[in-house]
């Protein structure tokens, strides 16, 4: 019985040791909107275009149908992706062949109209 | 006394998800338990037979979210061996590291939700702060936190692997589980609300086709990492418990966690030591053989297989995933039988279920 009582006591003291001890540690979470976060290169966030030449392959592997080419004749007029139906998958960065398809760290997606997010990613400089 | 029916969820914190609990319920003790799932279907067989084998890749890792590398893996597999296509060593080390990560991930976020369920606050974000670290290097690698798609058929998109990153991680992790050890295993509490309830018998295991942690807390052996190839240069103990109830089942989830970062250093130790692959090229399989293949992997959640049938065409003819939780769900049935209102949360946590998985 005093045993019992014993490491009832010693489990309890180990335990509440354990979680008080984190009260002297400098908290872990992030204070997000004032830090931003640090993003690799590899991260995926909005997508933008360099220079395409209309293969269509990101259409063909998108799994989610979001990307729309409009061209004239051979040239890219518009290259509209739907930023509501993408899954931020990558597949068109991936397999691109001439790699223009490229994926910004910009994760802040919120925009005030559904318009907002069928856009045109189309670099012309 | 007369009976009542108590419907617990589908909207209920501790379900991990949508399931419904038709609960009847006699007083305190319940008399029948009817689990009505399929409120998170998202279709995931029969879209595999409209998308191509690439547009379906990234779709894999949302069979399970919390652990997409082995869904991931088991769909890659299933195709590299149908179309014959090598996989070099290094790849394989990469995928073994990879998925033990978030095996260790999903057992962290496993562990917390539980002892939330049984009404501890605490671990829950000790848990989460470990499964962070993991998460981040996920997102360093793979781009994103949850969704990877990283692994390809014939290896993996990229080797830049930030090893150092990896041993720190799983030597603070490896740190802290003796930390969850100290607040939870001994506590009274926690003993008294797992120890003896909800216990699966060996019979019972098997015929219900339990797989994983739950299976071996009953004290059965099965690992199929035994038999999966690219585990076959790696050691790593099986870990086991005999009694079969919620506390083993945490006992062993605990165990297995160590176990996991003891094959993580050995693959880190194998990456270092060898050469790197140069960067696959991609693979845009166009001329895909006849045939069916079944490819399984050791989920965290018990076994888990991918099913692929081809009849040659760009998009399967036919794909099956069998899923850990979707047995452990049904097991509630029997094993609600008998115990008080209180327990059902308790048993039901411990059992891992993800809604997700079930329903996939």
């Amino acid at each position: 019985m005093l045993e019992k009582i014993f490491n009832l006591v010693k489990a309890l003291f180990y335990g509440f040791v354990t979680v008080l001890w984190h009260l002297f540690k400098r908290p872990v979470t992030e204070e997000y909107p004032e830090e931003k976060p640090v993003l690799n290169e590899y991260f995926r966030g909005r997508p933008f275009l360099n220079s395409c030449a209309g293969c269509g392959y990101c259409k063909r592997v998108c799994p989610a149908d979001a990307i729309r080419i409009i061209k004239n004749e051979r040239i890219v007029e518009k290259y509209i992706i739907d930023l509501k139906k993408c899954i931020f998958c990558g597949n068109c960065m991936f397999y691109c062949p001439s790699k223009s398809m490229h994926m910004s760290n910009d994760f802040a997606l919120a925009t005030n109209s559904k318009s907002g997010l069928q856009i045109d990613i189309i670099n012309r400089r | 006394m007369d009976k009542m029916i108590l419907n617990l969820g589908p909207q209920h914190p501790s379900t991990h998800g949508v399931l419904r609990l038709q609960v009847v319920l006699e007083g305190e003790h319940v008399v029948s338990c009817e689990p009505d799932i399929g409120y998170l279907h998202r279709g995931m067989e029969k879209l595999a037979e409209a998308k191509s084998y690439i547009q379906y890749l990234p779709m894999v890792d949302r069979v399970d979210y919390l652990s997409g590398f082995f869904y991931s893996y088991a769909f890659c597999n299933a195709v590299e061996c149908l179309n014959h296509i090598e996989v070099p060593q290094y790849a394989n080390y990469v995928r073994v590291m990879m998925m033990e990560l978030n095996r260790i991930a999903s057992h962290l976020l496993w562990l917390g939700t539980y002892l939330l369920d049984l009404g501890a606050i605490s671990p829950m974000f000790y848990t989460f702060r470990e499964r962070e670290t993991i998460l981040d290097y996920f997102e360093k690698i793979t781009g994103q936190r949850m969704m990877y798609n990283y692994f390809v058929f014939g290896g993996v998109r990229h080797n830049i692997l930030y090893l150092d990153n990896v041993i720190k991680i799983v030597n603070n992790i490896l740190f802290k589980i003796n930390e969850y050890e100290n607040i939870i295993t001994d506590n009274p509490i926690f003993l008294s609300r797992t120890k003896g309830i909800g216990i699966i018998s060996k019979k019972k295991a098997l015929d219900w086709a339990i797989t994983g942690p739950n299976l071996r807390a009953c004290g059965i052996l099965s690992d199929y990492r035994m038999n999966m190839h690219i585990y076959d240069d790696i050691e790593f103990d099986i870990v086991m418990s005999n009694e079969g109830d919620c506390y083993s089942r945490y006992i062993v989830r605990i165990y297995e966690m160590r176990e996991s970062a003891f094959i993580i250093k050995q693959c880190v130790d194998w990456l270092k030591s060898n050469k790197k692959i140069p960067e696959p090229s991609q693979i845009f399989l166009n001329n895909f053989q006849k045939g069916e293949i079944y490819s399984y992997v050791e989920a965290p959640r018990g076994l888990s297989f991918c099913y692929l049938n081809s009849v040659g065409e760009s998009t399967p003819y036919r794909l099956k995933w069998r899923t850990g939780s979707y047995y452990s769900t049904q097991l509630l049935k029997e094993l609600l039988k008998g115990c008080s209102l209180a327990d059902i949360m308790a048993i039901y946590g411990s059992l891992d279920v993800v809604l997700p998985e079930v329903d996939r």
